[in-house]
């Protein structure tokens, strides 16, 4: 039914047990994967600081090995069950905007995240981009406990 | 990987779509439905009024009976698509309370709902029953659209 599965990841440890969930989903429907990972814009975290331009292509760098970081495990765990895969690390200010644009784009027909990602349980009773995402998706969400 | 999928109901027909999704879903995983229809106590919506118990009695029948027909109507798309099905009635005044509760004693390891019911878009972005089951559920939740 569903052959096309976006799992985004943003490397915490919840957003770890959605991959491994998301790649066993995929592996009984026969589906591929296709693995997100969105890099904050530099405007967002360097907006009006004083830093030079070197320490901005650092900032930046480290941002993109830490998503590859991130992407690695969902294409290990893809290869390992034998699922197709497709891995993207996209620059975007709000990844749940991103997320959904790369979806769309994919021509995902479900999205499936974790309950929380990296912010935790700090205060909400399910993690504010997860809860973004359910508000603007028109694609299905499994959201992952 | 999912063995029991919950179709909660309120007999909308946006939530009927999520159910014939949900079925197909199941068979092509493997998995069994339970039904799923929650029906809200009576005598709270009469809270110190004198309405004559007949009325309130009458009122819980035609709740079951309607209920009976949304229930009915899961079954004969399981039957038809050749998935395993039981259906369950339940009072309750919270709806997401029944919804979580039916699923943890029936073993259900996902529950699937339209992103929104009977209140439809109104005021809010996600359902209320939707948005309060993926709070409080322990199990997977997927958001149908």
């Amino acid at each position: 039914m569903f052959k096309n599965i976006l799992i985004p990841t943003d490397g915490s440890n919840l957003s770890l047990v959605a991959i491994q969930k998301g790649v066993t989903l995929a592996k009984s429907l026969r589906a591929k994967i296709i693995g997100v990972c969105v890099v904050p814009e530099h405007k967002y975290y360097l907006y009006q600081t004083d830093i030079n331009v070197q320490e901005k292509e650092e900032t930046a760098k480290h941002f993109e090995n830490e998503a590859g970081r991130s992407l690695a495990v969902i294409e290990k765990a893809a290869k390992d069950s034998g699922v197709p895969c497709e891995t993207l690390c996209e620059i975007g200010g709000h990844p749940y905007e991103t997320i959904i644009k790369v979806a769309e784009q994919k021509g995902c027909d479900l999205i499936m995240m974790a309950s929380h990602g990296r912010r935790g349980l700090k205060g909400l009773l399910i993690g504010s981009e997860t809860q973004k995402v359910l508000t603007h998706s028109r694609i299905p969400v499994l959201v992952h406990r | 990987m999912f063995k029991h999928i919950l179709l909660p109901t309120d007999g909308s027909e946006i939530s009927f779509t999520t159910i014939k999704a949900g079925i197909r879903f199941a068979k092509s995983i493997g998995a069994k439905v339970t039904g799923l229809c929650v029906m809200p106590l009576q005598f709270t919506f009469f809270v110190e009024m004198e309405i004559p118990k007949q009325a309130l009695e009458q009122a819980s029948k035609r709740c079951k009976e309607v209920a009976e027909t949304y229930l009915v109507a899961i079954e004969k798309e399981a039957e038809k698509t050749g998935v395993e099905c039981n259906c369950v009635y339940e009072t309750n005044d919270c709806p997401y309370e029944a919804i979580i509760q039916i699923a943890e004693q029936k073993c259900c390891d996902i529950i699937m709902m339209a992103s929104h019911g009977r209140s439809g878009v109104g005021a809010l972005l996600t359902g209320s029953e939707t948005q309060k089951v993926l709070t409080h559920s322990k199990i997977p939740v997927l958001v149908y659209r």
